[in-house]
């Protein structure tokens, strides 16, 4: 049967924490702790010759591109959400409570939001994202130089040169998946065989990227944390740790 | 509790917003006289989006063969004879410029390799003639028609419950209305009407219905001296789903059937090839649906009682393509994986052939200026439908009716209505605000109960008249129901509502069912096994000056001599 | 199983008599394979008439049942019992104004479809058009959409915040029309300067919660910010745009 107790009708009742508010607070730090991360070993470490034929990956070619990565990332869809999600806090998870200033729950249809601007403001700078791409698609070659340097080197397949294989890897698959390159590759197309029988390659290659593309997320999270993976091993090989162990001989 | 109302007038008054009403608005727009729509759940929810498998129409893009007169057969045949002739033509020739017309609407369809609108094989469909999107047909059709209402400024009322029609003389003047969601009362005034209601499979306790099919339409028709005709034939859709309880009924789509599932009982007997050789699974809904019945009566069905339709022959990849919703149906509500398992099906109320008895050109019932179309109304499908032939009929008649009424409505004037019938009907909403009434959803169980056992798949004359019986019980019950709280959004009223038309249906298909001593098409009777010759006639229900229900048995409509060459012969 | 029973807890409130919701406890008792929305009918059907509730297909076809359950922007007739344990909340979608009980007032909708430049076919065609069967894969997707609202009551910039823009659902929409093969006109600079798409900032809940699993933010969403940049912010795909062909583009 139903009843409605006094207790109930008491406003703090109302206010069920409906969402596991710990986790949301978790995935905020975490996220500033990687960010800090990423500039405390970006600026404060630097290392621009290759050490036993491997060239960092933060420094390829120079470090005059540091700033046209970080900006094709910043600006990229992937981490749009979790800096939005986590950083901003627009929206805490994705919880259907309203949310005051103060963080605490408001009844459902009062709306006393924060201060919000979305992508609009200065956030339209994150359509520049596709002159990232161009830029970040100009970089890519360098890495393949860089691979190759490694190789030859002394014609030695090593555990580092394993690391930088699979660097570049993700880094390509990264570059090649993004929301942008899908668009202008194919998805501005809404009829590819107009008329009906028109062979269509740019359906192919949309389909084929739409595949990537719905991974996009896992390489942007994979590929930066291969970048400060393989920073570290770099950097250990330069320090003089017996890492870059022989794997075979090429 | 309200005493006073809002008067709206229009032109035209469609009642009802699924695929006939609103191709109905559509159509009076288009003639440029106002129209208002109003229906009982929102905009765009109505019971349409529930048609799975597709639209027939003899486009012939997949079987170049086919054309207006084998459809205009196939609906003869399968509705055995006792059908509109002139009602089937005009759906068979009309039917693909309403597809065409749809496509111009925006609606997309599946294509074929060289691009045009794709169709499926179907039960009892001669040729492949079903224009589909997905399983999701329906879906489409609702949504373009409802944008392009939305787009037109078409006025539109939802959760508007029409509770009834006034009528002075012979003619329709208003309805009255309560506006759900603030418990207004609306007086609509209209020149002509329009009544799109749907069916009324709600009365059945295991039915793939939606919550709206009630038979409001029917009810509030019959209550002003309408017509009404074949209230005996039912269809009973040979899959519904069985398990789990709680979705007992849902509709598995014979879109399964058509693109090659077999039923099979729990010995691993596809025993189709025993009932039909010929068409096997698929054949005329009511063959496969007794079949289903019979397997599972005999025995042979599984514990849930229900027989297994299996597709996983087909591989998972060509199912998750063409049965998308059927696939997510499955594993969301009973966690059965169908690309690996077989579905649990048993045959579930579908849809109701008959309904408003009107004229075949111009939808217009015994009353001059009121119209039906779609399910309410009655006539194209006789004793069976075709599968996707519904999604036709409210796109082909809702437009004739939608252009008839216009028409009408050009020509006449507002009729007077006498402010003492609005206000009865307002106490009469009120009488049922009482702190002693008994709970409508009692009743309204007992009475769907009753429908699903005795007035059944198959059916017999003991049967039948305990159903009677229970039913002018329930109708005596009646004047004790009543409800607590307020007008708005009062579910406890709208059952009141429902069940006062409920029980005008389950009379007349009971009493219907009861007269017609034969088994045809949908209706079966056990005591009488064979279809009869004398019986191609249909059943007319009608109140009566005594206040009492009405019968009367008229023959059917010659069809002329040259469309006798395209059906086939009856055969006994 | 059959003495088991659910504890429903239904927040309810006319917001015309009541100032503030209250929840009322209620037990069900529990059947094989049963719905939320089973459970919320029997309370109707049993215990209390007047509880409003908006139900239509019980079938997930048709996108009325839309309520927060646990917390969560959910069917009730698609959210079955076992997957959520014995406990169960629901409350109204808190995105539109309460009507009454779990009934909101979702008719805003209807004013923005309104809004958005509808299915316009490009010129001179064929009848009957032709349209090659791949390319109706992608408008296919968003077809989907039952218009529940689920996105829109999760979408924190519809529930939280005034702003222009128009919401995940009615981006699938205008989607469904501009991926349409035969469309002719770009809705995406008209979406971007009156329909708000800039205040989306892609966090991906809508896509969470869709009960068609439509893709909404990759593929509804994204792609018309993508088109909303080559027409108002890239001065190289304008120049091209400009270059190649005149298309009909929306303000």
């Amino acid at each position: 049967m139903a009843f409605s107790a006094k207790e109930e009708n008491d406003s703090k009742l109302q206010k069920i924490t409906r969402f596991p508010r710990e986790l949301g607070e978790l995935r905020f730090w975490s996220f500033v702790l990687v960010t800090v991360l990423a500039i405390y070993l970006m600026y404060i470490f630097a290392l621009t010759s290759p050490v036993q034929g491997l060239t960092d990956p933060f420094y390829s070619p120079t470090i005059l591109v540091l700033p046209l990565v970080a900006g094709f990332r910043a600006t990229c869809y992937a981490y749009r959400k979790d800096y939005h999600r986590h950083l901003f806090r627009h929206p805490i998870g994705c919880s259907v409570e309203n949310f005051n200033k103060e963080g605490d729950v408001n009844f459902p249809g009062e709306k006393v939001g924060r201060s919000y601007s979305g992508e609009t403001g200065i956030f339209r700078l994150e359509n520049l994202h596709r002159y990232f791409w161009y830029a970040a698609v100009i970089i890519l070659p360098f890495f393949y130089y860089d691979l190759y340097l490694a190789m030859a080197y002394n014609g030695e397949f090593t555990l580092g040169v394993l690391l930088l294989i699979l660097n570049t890897t993700w880094v390509t698959l990264y570059t090649f998946s993004c929301h942008f390159f899908r668009h202008a590759a194919g998805g501005n197309v809404d009829c590819y065989s107009c008329p009906v029988n028109k062979k269509s390659y740019r359906r192919t290659i949309f389909n084929r990227i739409s595949k990537l593309n719905s991974h996009h997320e896992m390489f942007a999270w994979i590929s930066l944390a291969s970048f400060f993976l393989v920073d570290l091993y770099i950097r250990g090989v330069a320090a003089g740790l017996p890492i870059n162990i022989l794997l075979f001989r090429l | 509790m309200p005493e006073d109302y809002e008067t709206i007038e229009s032109d035209v008054l469609v009642i009802g917003a699924g695929g006939a009403g609103l191709r109905a608005a559509v159509a009076v727009n288009d003639s440029g006289q106002k129209v208002i729509v109003v229906s009982k759940s929102l905009l765009g929810k109505a019971h349409t989006v529930m048609a799975e498998g597709g639209m027939a129409a003899s486009l012939g893009n997949v079987d170049p063969k086919d054309n207006w007169t084998v459809h205009y057969g196939d609906i003869i045949e399968e509705g055995v004879y006792i059908s509109s002739w002139k009602m089937a033509e005009i759906l068979a020739k009309e039917a693909p410029s309403r597809v065409l017309e749809l496509e111009s609407y925006g609606a997309l369809f599946d294509r074929t390799p060289d691009g045009r609108i794709m169709q499926r094989a179907f039960g009892a469909h001669t040729y492949r003639r079903l224009a589909h999107l997905g399983d999701r047909t329906g879906l489409e059709i609702i949504k373009t028609m409802e944008h392009q209402v939305i787009h037109r400024d078409i006025a539109f009322y939802d959760e508007m419950y029409i509770t009834n029609l006034i009528k002075e003389g012979d003619r329709i003047v208003g309805a009255i209305g309560i506006k759900m969601n603030t418990g207004k009362i609306f007086l609509f005034k209209a020149k002509a009407f329009v009544i799109a209601t749907g069916g009324s499979g709600r009365v059945y306790k295991i039915t793939s219905n939606s919550w709206e099919s009630t038979g409001d339409g029917i009810g509030m028709a019959y209550r002003a001296g309408v017509k009404l005709r074949d209230m005996e034939m039912i269809q009973f859709h040979p899959t519904g789903m069985v398990y789990p309880p709680g979705v007992r009924g849902l509709l598995v789509t014979e879109g399964v059937r058509g693109e090659g599932g077999i039923l099979l009982n729990t010995k691993g007997e596809r025993y189709m090839l025993r009932y039909s050789p010929e068409k096997k699974e698929l054949d005329a809904r009511d063959v496969v649906a007794r079949a289903n019945y019979r397997e599972i009566l005999e025995g042979r069905g599984t514990e849930h009682g229900g027989v297994y339709l299996d597709i996983t022959h087909k591989g998972p990849d060509f199912i998750k393509h063409k049965l998308p919703a059927m696939y997510q149906q499955f594993m969301e509500f009973a966690g059965v994986d169908i690309t690996k398992e077989k579905m649990e099906v048993a045959p579930t109320v579908h849809y109701m052939m008959g309904g408003i008895e009107v004229e075949p050109q111009t939808e217009r019932s015994n009353v001059e200026n009121l119209f039906a179309a779609g399910e309410v109304a009655s006539g194209l499908h006789g004793a069976n439908r075709l599968g996707g032939n519904s999604l036709s009929d409210i796109l082909v008649f809702g437009k004739i009716a939608g252009e008839n009424a216009a028409e009408f409505a050009k020509k006449s004037e507002f009729g007077k209505i006498t402010p003492a019938k609005v206000k009865n009907e307002i106490q009469y909403i009120n009488s049922f605000f009482r702190e002693d009434g008994k709970n409508p959803y009692d009743l309204i169980d007992r009475l769907t109960s009753c429908m699903s056992e005795n007035v059944g798949i198959v059916r017999d004359a003991e049967h039948l008249k305990k159903a009677l019986e229970i039913i002018s019980e329930l109708k005596k019950e009646f004047s004790g129901v009543g409800t607590k709280g307020l007008i708005k959004y009062n579910h406890g009223l709208l059952g009141c509502l429902e069940l006062s038309n409920m029980l005008v249906s389950c009379e007349a298909i009971t009493t219907c069912a009861l007269m017609r001593e034969e088994s045809r098409g949908a209706h079966t009777r056990s005591d009488f096994p064979k279809k009869d010759k004398n019986w191609i006639r249909n059943i007319i229900t009608v109140l009566g000056e005594d206040g009492k229900m009405k019968f009367e048995v008229k023959p059917v409509d010659e069809m002329p001599g040259e469309y006798k060459n395209y059906v086939k012969p009856e055969v006994y | 199983m059959a003495d088991k029973e659910i504890d429903l807890k239904i927040m309810r409130q006319d917001p015309e008599t009541e100032k503030v919701p209250r929840a009322e406890n209620h037990k069900v008792p529990y059947v094989d394979g049963m719905v939320v929305l089973d459970a919320v009918r029997y309370v109707q059907e049993h215990t209390d008439p007047t509880l409003a509730i908006r139900w239509n297909c019980k079938a997930a076809k048709c996108g009325s049942c839309s309520a927060e359950i646990n917390g969560m922007p959910k069917l009730m007739c698609k959210t079955r019992v076992d997957t959520i344990g014995d406990k169960i909340t629901v409350a109204p979608m808190a995105a539109f104004p309460l009507i009454k009980d779990l009934v909101t007032d979702v008719s805003k909708n209807w004013e923005i479809t309104r809004k958005i430049p509808m299915f316009t076919p490009k010129e001179n065609m064929e009848v009957p058009w032709r349209i090659n069967p791949k390319d109706v894969e992608r408008s296919k997707e968003f077809k989907k959409c039952i218009e529940c609202g689920l996105c829109m009551d999760v979408c924190h910039v519809v529930r939280e915040h005034y702003t222009p823009y128009f919401g995940p659902m009615h981006i699938v929409k205008a989607a469904s029309w501009d991926m349409h093969p035969l469309d002719s006109i770009d809705r995406s600079k008209y979406l971007n300067k009156e329909g708000g798409l800039g205040y989306c900032n892609i966090t991906k809940c809508c896509t969470e919660v869709c009960p068609e699993h439509i893709h909404i933010t990759d593929n509804a969403i994204i792609p018309e910010k993508e088109r909303a940049v080559d027409r108002q912010y890239d001065p190289i795909a304008m120049l091209i745009k400009g270059i190649r062909k005149k298309e009909k583009v929306m303000k």
